[in-house]
Parts: C-alpha cells; sequence; structure tokens
C-alpha cells in the first residue's frame, strides 16, 4: 500500500490583515489561522489517492507555537496521523530552512512513495520548498502538477507550464507540488470532525533531527514588511438613479481622455 | 564569490533578465555570464551585453540543466544568480540554489547588491504587502516575466562556449509535451479590459459584459473564480496574483468584489472603475471611480453612453 507524506503550513489569514493607511504597517490583531489554501489542494490530492488506491497517509507540518492548533483540522480533511514541529524559528524560517526540517522529519518518519505540496503558501508564496525538499532528499520533484496518478510504483504527472502541459512518470518515489486547480477540496463533515479527535498525533523536536546550525540558519532575513497602499482617486457615485451616476462616469472619463 | 549568471528557457525573458543582471554588473563590477539552451538565443544574448554565454547541450527536459546550471554557478563562483520567474524557472531555480546551499528570493521586483547582500522586494500575503529581504551571498532569485525591459542588441561581443553535459536523471520520463491553445488576445497586454466577476448571475450574461467591452474597444478579464470554478472563460483571462498581471489604460469590473489576490493583478493600471451593488465592497478602495449598483441595470446604461 503506498504511504504519502502530505506537508502543510498553517498562516495567517491574508483577508483578515489590515493595513493602516497612515504609514502602511500591517495589523495583525484580528488574524486568524488556516491551513494554507494551496496545501488544501495537496491534502485533498493525497485524500482522493487514498481513496482510489488505498494508500495511507501522514501529514507533516513545521510552525511556531501556534501550529498545534491546526492539528484537529487537519486531522478531519482526511489524512491518517499528523507530525508537528512547533518550534519558533518557524516564524523566520526561509525555503532552505523549511525544506531542510521537512527533509529531515521525512528521512525520520519514511520512506515515503509520495510528498504532496502545494505550489506554495498564501501568506509567503515562495515556491520552493517541495523542490528543495526532493533535492534534499535525492528525489525527482514535479512541480505545479494539474494531474496525478499512481500506477504500479510509478507516478504520473501532468504539469502545468503556462503556455504547455506536459507528462512527466516518474519510477519510484518523488516530492510533488499540484496547483489549485488538481481538485476541489471538499468541506469536512461533522463525522470527520468527530473522528480526528481519535487520530494520531506526534510532535517531532527539531533537536532531534541531527540538522547543524548553518542548515537551521536563514539565508534570507526579513527587513520591513509595508502594507501595499493604494493611490486611488476613489470617487464614487451613488444616486439612486443610475442614469445620473452613468452620465457622471461617462463625463469624469470624458475629462481623463478616455472617451 | 564574484559573478553574476543568468538563465531562462524563454528567451524573451533572458533578454529582460539582462538588463536586471547589467544593473548589478555596474555596483558590483564583475562579468555577466548567461546560459542559454539553444544556439539563437545564445547569439541574441551575446549580442546583447552578455559578457560570456555559455550553451548547454545533452538534454531535452530545460529541467534536467538545473543540476549542471548549479555545477556551472559553483566553478565561476557565481554570487547572484538571476532565473526566469516561469514555471520551469521556478523549479530550476529551487534546484539551482539547494545545489550551492544558497538562499533563493521568489518573484522578486526590485534586486540590489547592499553590503554584500542581495537586497529584494517581493509581495506577501497574497499582494496584500511588500516585503524587503536580505539574502546573504551565493543567492537565486527569479524575476518573473515582464519585470524588467529587454536588453537591446548593442553590438555586444559576447564569446559563446559550448558546453555538452551528461545524460538527465534515468527515473524522469517526459512526454505529450502540449501546447495550450490561447483563446484569443494577451490581456496581459490589452490597452481595455472589462472585467466580470461572481456578481454574474449565469453565464449567458456575459454578453452584458461583452456588449460593454465592444463599446469600450475593451478586452474581456475575470476573476478567478469565473475561470477555474464555473469554467465561463478561460484561465488565460483571469486577473490576480495567481492568473495574469495586467496594466490596462482603463480597467473597469463589474460585479467583482476586489479581494486582494484579485487587486494585486490590477495594480498597474492607469484608470480603475467598479461597478459593485456592495458599497463597502473592497474594490471602491482600488478604484479611481465607482458607481454602486445592479450591475444588470448600469452596464446596459454604459454601454450605451459608450456608444455615443
Ligand atoms: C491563494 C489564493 C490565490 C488567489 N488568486 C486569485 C487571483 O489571481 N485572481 C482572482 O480574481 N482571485 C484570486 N483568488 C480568489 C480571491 O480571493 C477572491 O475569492 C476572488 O477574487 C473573488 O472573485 P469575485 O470578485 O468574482 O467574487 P466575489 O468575491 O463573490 O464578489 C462578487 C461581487 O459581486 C457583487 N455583486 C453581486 N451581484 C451583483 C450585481 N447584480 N450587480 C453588481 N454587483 C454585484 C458583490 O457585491 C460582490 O462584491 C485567490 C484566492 C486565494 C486564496
Amino acid at each position: 500500500m503506498p504511504k504519502i507524506l502530505v506537508c502543510y503550513k498553517w498562516v495567517l489569514d491574508e483577508q483578515d490583515i489590515r493595513v493602516n493607511a497612515a504609514d502602511a504597517s500591517l495589523d495583525f490583531s484580528r488574524a486568524k489561522y488556516k491551513i494554507s489554501d494551496y496545501d488544501k489542494n495537496a491534502i485533498e490530492e493525497a485524500v482522493q489517492l487514498q481513496e482510489s488506491q488505498g494508500a495511507t497517509i501522514d501529514a507533516i507540518t513545521f510552525g511556531g507555537p501556534a501550529v498545534k492548533q491546526s492539528l484537529k483540522d487537519l486531522l478531519s480533511r482526511g489524512p491518517d496521523k499528523v507530525y508537528y514541529l512547533a518550534d519558533p524559528a518557524a516564524d523566520k524560517a526561509d525555503g532552505h530552512v523549511t525544506a531542510g526540517v521537512l527533509a529531515a522529519a521525512a528521512r525520520t518518519k519514511g520512506p515515503y512513495d509520495l510528498i504532496i505540496c502545494g505550489e506554495g503558501s498564501s501568506d509567503a508564496y515562495n515556491q520552493q520548498v517541495a523542490p528543495r525538499m526532493a533535492a534534499r532528499l535525492g528525489l525527482p520533484a514535479i512541480t505545479f502538477v494539474q494531474s496525478l496518478k499512481l500506477e504500479d510504483g510509478r507516478i504520473v504527472a501532468t504539469r502545468k507550464l503556462g503556455d504547455c502541459t506536459e507528462v512527466v512518470t516518474i519510477d519510484g518515489p518523488a516530492v510533488v507540488s499540484v496547483v489549485p486547480e488538481i481538485n476541489k477540496p471538499r468541506i469536512p463533515s461533522l463525522k470527520q470532525v468527530l473522528a480526528a479527535a481519535k487520530k494520531p498525533s506526534e510532535e517531532i523536536k527539531i533537536a532531534d533531527l541531527g540538522l547543524t546550525p548553518a542548515q537551521l540558519t536563514p539565508k534570507t532575513v526579513s527587513m520591513t514588511v509595508k502594507g501595499f497602499v493604494m493611490n486611488r482617486k476613489n470617487i464614487l457615485f451613488k444616486e439612486p438613479a443610475q442614469a445620473d451616476n452613468v452620465a457622471k462616469l461617462v463625463a469624469a472619463l470624458a475629462k481623463e481622455g478616455v472617451c | 564569490m564574484s559573478g553574476i549568471l543568468i538563465f531562462s528557457e524563454n528567451n524573451a525573458t533572458a533578454l529582460e533578465l539582462l538588463t536586471a543582471g547589467l544593473g548589478l554588473k555596474a555596483t558590483m563590477n564583475q562579468p555577466l555570464c548567461a546560459v542559454a539552451l539553444a544556439e539563437e538565443d545564445a547569439a541574441a544574448l551575446a549580442a546583447a551585453g552578455a559578457d560570456k554565454v555559455i550553451l548547454l547541450k545533452g538534454r531535452d527536459w530545460p529541467e534536467g540543466y538545473a543540476q549542471p546550471i548549479a555545477e556551472l554557478a559553483a566553478k565561476d563562483l557565481a554570487a547572484v544568480i538571476l532565473i526566469g520567474g516561469t514555471a520551469r524557472g521556478k523549479d530550476i531555480a529551487a534546484k539551482v540554489a539547494d545545489g550551492l546551499d544558497a538562499g533563493l528570493v521568489t518573484e522578486a521586483q526590485t534586486i540590489e547588491i547592499v553590503d554584500d547582500k542581495l537586497q529584494t522586494t517581493r509581495l506577501k500575503y497574497g499582494g496584500l504587502a511588500v516585503a524587503s529581504e536580505a539574502t546573504v551571498l551565493p543567492a537565486v532569485v527569479t524575476v518573473a516575466p515582464r519585470t524588467f525591459d529587454k536588453a537591446t542588441a548593442a553590438g555586444g561581443q559576447g564569446q559563446i562556449i559550448s558546453l555538452d553535459t551528461a545524460d538527465g536523471d534515468p527515473r524522469v520520463k517526459v512526454s505529450d509535451l502540449c501546447p495550450i491553445e490561447r483563446q484569443g488576445v494577451d490581456i496581459a497586454a490589452a490597452a481595455r479590459i472589462v472585467c466580470v466577476g461572481r456578481g454574474l448571475s449565469q453565464k449567458e450574461d456575459l454578453a452584458l459584459a461583452e456588449d460593454l467591452a465592444k463599446a469600450l474597444t475593451a478586452e474581456i478579464g475575470c476573476t478567478r473564480g469565473i475561470a477555474e470554478d464555473y469554467h465561463w472563460l478561460p484561465v488565460e483571462r483571469y486577473i490576480g496574483i495567481s492568473g495574469q498581471k495586467v496594466k490596462p489604460e482603463v480597467y473597469l469590473s463589474l460585479g467583482v468584489s476586489g479581494q486582494v489576490q484579485h487587486v494585486a493583478g490590477i495594480r498597474d493600471s492607469k484608470i480603475i472603475v467598479a461597478v459593485d451593488s456592495n458599497e463597502k465592497a473592497p474594490i471602491f478602495e482600488a478604484a479611481d471611480y465607482g458607481i454602486v449598483g445592479d450591475l444588470y441595470e448600469v452596464a446596459p446604461l454604459l454601454t450605451a453612453a459608450f456608444k455615443k
């Protein structure tokens, strides 16, 4: 029975982040965490393979102390077990550190026949964890996958590459990243949510992974993060009669030289 | 640790990287080497200002060149490796970065060397924010297509060196390469855009937007839901951080709420106009002009007005 590992990130929901117009600083006070949207597609794809092939699914996440809150949501989406690394180092981790931590953990808990990631995380969207993990594990990477099959120990994936698609067939294990259009993640049912409470989770400590300090030191550090402030005219026409609004808009556009 | 290396499997993008690379060369004062996979691309890069072009041969899958590129960069002691931010480029960049044990910045918008570090800016949180970051050298950076202008041929005399590489990974087989048929024009280049969102209740109502687009001589764009969930329009028409980035003279939306991931794709528009029934829709914060109203009432009136 194939053994699948699916990776996910517990991120702040960008819809809840406010930009303070005065100084472009970000206000996270109302922001809640969620499973990164792209990773929901990765999880769903693993579950669909499980349903069609009888695979077992482990999930893994590397995050700050808050990451423990994610376990129930994750398990209700179908995986059999979840490993988590809760460490403040995650808040400063770049792709180099994250891929190194996840690859080391996958090596300890594996081997896996297939490792699935989302195409990027919805917060930082660095789009490098899957291929970097593959490189660390000495496995082929198949990125931007829009359809995925397992056939007698082979992985057959169709990739979406901007101007073309191609089919990649791998003998043996691989790391793949999937694009959102690969599936539509289902909403967990009440039964699944209840079942999640009985599924196992296990903490992995970074210190037990045998990584060197250099492997845990980010190559990229953040200097500033500023909200994008839109500088637009924000002129709103809201008369009850739409004909008036349209006339005003057309006059304004005429002034701009548009029509 | 010294030089600059650039690579894209897409030659138009490679010439844009050359512009960025030449900018870095001016501060770093180091040679600029380009990697190409086709003879004519190598010649174009050499003519447009690369000091040296390595023409790599021997593999039939661009991603298979990640390892030879990493080896070249290591041998050349490249300090900054710029790679075109196509899907293939991002795959290659991650493997090159790992081969060099280097940091990788994805889709940088600005690139500088300051105090022996690479300083970049890029979008974060779905386009809501801009992050400035510093990366130790050597560093790999991907740059999205059309971020920089193409370097123009300047009668450069760059040397071209052919290099055969060993076979690729025997575990990987690539087949069924299939071009995606573009349906209609490239909206990234459109001068005017009418964009429809989920405020539209059924596919047939696209006719409303099409009439308006005709009156305004505009192309039709859409939000992700219209393309990816409803499949009413082809995916290359959807605008946003994961879709097309557009920069028309006029962008006019009908029933688009203006979530950050969509707005990230329209920010370079000269004039933004929005029609939405919800006065609180975030699109109005991103717009120059807005009409609060039912698009089914407003769109035909606009069409009639523009026809005049
Ligand atoms: C990781 C990620 C990446 C994403 N990338 C993109 C992307 O690249 N591009 C993109 O577009 N989206 C993207 N999205 C989705 C994005 O967050 C929004 O869900 C999407 O843009 C909303 O589309 P919409 O405006 O069409 O629909 P809605 O948000 O449902 O808005 C519909 C609007 O229509 C209005 N309306 C309804 N009826 C009428 C009427 N009769 N007349 C006038 N107005 C009416 C409503 O008031 C509302 O404002 C992404 C999401 C995620 C999580």
